[in-house]
């Protein structure tokens, strides 16, 4: 090879068409997703995110949750998703399109999280998990305060055990705003595409 | 590619002379974040064992510490060491004094001043969550005018270089110094300064994470490779007339693999099965590669030793990624510590025993001295070498007993933190190994740069034209 300027544009032709190819590609396929309406139930779906959700998803990246965690259920006779009760359906892209940022998440040292808020968790069993840990989740007490009871026990007091006597812990605003991300996450509408993706997968089995 | 072999230390040409301090720098500054990086890692590593080591601590809660191991060891070691090597090669094969090397000389302080602003920002105020972007925006475009004006140099040295012909380390290392930006800023446009919607940013961020390995960091590696296999040997390369179809292939194909970690999500399914076409059609680059760099595999110095093994694990890597892109495979391996040990095999195997091996090539040639203790080299390379596969080995066990578990409702995540934790020490055992051995390289780097540089200039000037030896 001798001639800089073939090299030169070779490189650029290589990104170049593999960014169109799969960034535009998908972006065509993708980006003007909307909401589905139902006309049955007369709602459309996915449902916004509540604004104190937002702020907890913020949370979630920072602590970089993802690195643990999956948001996507794959399909029936691709692993067992389903069995471990993680969603009833396959994760679609019309799921995801009003978080700021999709947390897909690529390891899954702990459960995925897709559909938490449809599981039997309630919002003190989840602080709870997130003061003390549990198995393989560290505990994040970095995220609650440690403070003097004045007088009354406060009624956001966290049932833990380990407190000194006079003390109770407290959730930050930035646990109280993650664990309503947590529970606000849940995609039980089932959408068309969903649909005929599980049939396509059945038909595969 | 007829190169001659050239291994005594006083082979101290005008690139060495005239871009000696940036390159020292840049090797020197890759070394610092190797030892600093692998110390997060550690952390990282211990903490899957241990849910509660440091977990009070905020900054290296674990989310953080796998962030900042990530982007230290990427944009800091490998960054850094790719750079040096690279501009060194094409300086050297460009058979010019080593031009603007101010702008390599700023360009690196000011990737180091952005990148330690990154990670402190990351510590503090926590990660992006993108994975290989980790970096706050800032930080992020401020590297990329610092890469801009340490290309420069290399590009100077390639544009300038004495003789049309170039060789395969050449078209390597132009590739990795202008992919780079393009890539880093197309990434960045749509997934920090204007996001794009839902999944999308994940099809981005796999389209980026997929072309920092396969358009910037296997082309330095490989122009380390290409550069110090027919030195140390003193052959030319078999089968040379294939390497440009390997290069192309590589470039135009490799972009296309990083959907494989996508299969089954909520992503188009074509993305999917590209890459499981692209994966297989990539192995032709491999067996161009290994049939070009076969003679790696005969032996030699320390420095031969160590690429040959960069070499394997990169091949290697090539041949794991094609059969995990299979269903079968990836219904077991998605989602676990397997996915982490081939990012090992590539990121801690092929780029990093690579680049010491150049490393241990280069620097005699930039000090104009041998290395300061070379008890160290040894011990150095066998605990490189153990702590690699100790690493990706356990990580591979590890993720092979945790998918099959996962895919098994009746195991609970309790249970599979319990068949996984034998491996999981292993790995950390592997990662104190590699970090030990890391430290006893920066020490001996520094031990062996600390002086002036008196004997190799005089050696320089009396024996050698400028430029001669390239």
């Amino acid at each position: 090879m001798r001639n800089g300027a073939i090299l030169f544009l070779g490189l650029f032709a290589a990104l170049a068409l593999s960014w169109a190819g799969i960034v535009v590609g998908s972006s065509d396929q993708l980006g003007r997703l909307a909401p589905y309406y139902d006309e049955g139930e007369g709602a459309s779906f996915p449902a916004g995110f509540p604004g104190i959700a937002v702020r907890g998803e913020q949370v979630y990246r920072d602590l970089n949750c993802a690195s643990c965690h999956t948001q996507q259920v794959r399909r029936a006779g691709y692993g067992n998703d389903e069995a471990r009760g993680w969603g009833t359906r396959q994760s679609v892209a019309r799921d995801y399109i009003f978080q700021p940022a999709a947390q897909l998440g690529a390891a899954r040292i702990g459960p995925d999280l897709a559909n938490l808020g449809q599981r039997k968790v309630d919002r003190e069993g989840l602080l709870r998990l997130l003061y003390s840990g549990r198995g393989a989740m560290p505990a994040y007490a970095f995220l609650f305060e440690k403070e003097r009871i004045q007088g009354q026990l406060s009624s956001h007091a966290l049932d833990v055990s380990g407190v000194e006597p006079g003390w109770q812990v407290v959730a930050t605003p930035r646990a109280e705003a993650l664990v309503s991300y947590l529970l606000s996450l849940s995609s039980p509408y089932d959408y068309p595409e969903a649909k005929a993706a599980a049939s396509a997968g059945e038909e595969k089995k | 590619m007829t190169q001659t072999a050239s291994a005594s230390p006083e082979d101290v040409t005008a690139v060495e002379i005239h871009g000696r301090l940036p390159l020292l720098f840049l090797l020197g500054s890759s070394l610092l974040w190797l030892v600093l990086g692998g110390l997060l890692a550690l952390v990282a590593g211990i903490q899957l064992h241990a849910p509660g080591f440091l977990a009070g601590c905020p900054v290296l809660s674990h989310g953080r510490a796998e962030a900042l191991a990530e982007s230290a060891l990427v944009y800091g070691w490998l960054a850094n060491a790719g750079l040096g090597l690279s501009l060194w090669i094409l300086g050297r094969l460009g058979g010019e004094p080593l031009r603007a090397a101010n702008w390599v000389g700023v360009g690196a302080l000011f990737w180091n001043a952005a990148l330690l602003y990154g990670i402190c920002l990351v510590a503090v105020d926590g990660a992006t969550a993108i994975p290989l972007a980790e970096l706050p925006r800032g930080a992020q475009i401020l590297m990329v005018f610092a890469y801009a004006a340490i290309g420069v140099g290399g590009v100077l040295a390639w544009t300038g270089r004495r003789r049309p012909a170039m060789y395969a380390s050449q078209w390597y290392a132009v590739a990795a110094l202008f992919l780079f930006p393009w890539l880093s800023c197309a990434a960045q446009a749509l997934l920090v300064w204007s996001p794009a919607r839902g999944v999308l940013q994940a099809v981005v961020a796999g389209w980026y994470g997929q072309g920092v390995w396969t358009l910037w960091l296997a082309p330095l590696t490989l122009a380390a490779a290409y550069y110090v296999v027919p030195k140390s040997t003193g052959k030319s390369l078999p089968a040379y007339e294939f390497a440009p179809l390997g290069f192309w292939c590589l470039l135009f194909v490799g972009a296309w693999t990083g959907g494989r970690h996508l299969i089954g999500g909520p992503v188009p399914a074509w993305i999917g099965s590209i890459a499981i076409v692209a994966c297989f059609l990539i192995l032709f680059h491999y067996v161009i590669v290994g049939l070009n760099l076969r003679g790696a595999f005969a032996g030699g110095s320390a420095a031969l030793r160590l690429v040959s093994l960069g070499l394997l694990a990169y091949l290697l890597g090539g041949l794991v990624a094609a059969v995990t892109s299979l269903h079968g495979i990836s219904e077991v391996t998605q989602f676990t510590y397997f996915d982490e040990a081939e990012r090992q095999l590539a990121f801690a195997g092929a780029a990093s025993l690579t680049f010491f091996g150049a490393i241990y090539y280069a620097v005699p040639r930039l000090t104009g001295r041998p290395w300061a203790w070379s008890g160290l080299v040894r011990l150095h390379v066998g605990l490189a070498i153990l702590g690699t596969l100790l690493l990706v080995v356990a990580l591979a066990g590890a993720g092979l007993a945790q998918g099959s578990d996962l895919n098994n409702p009746a195991f609970s995540f309790a249970m599979i933190a319990a068949d996984t934790r034998g491996w999981l020490l292993a790995a950390s055992a592997g990662q104190a190994l590699l970090l030990f051995g890391n430290f006893l390289l920066l020490v001996n780097f520094i031990k062996s740069t600390a002086c002036p540089f008196y004997a190799g200039d005089r050696v320089a000037q009396s024996l050698r034209p400028a430029g001669a030896s390239a």
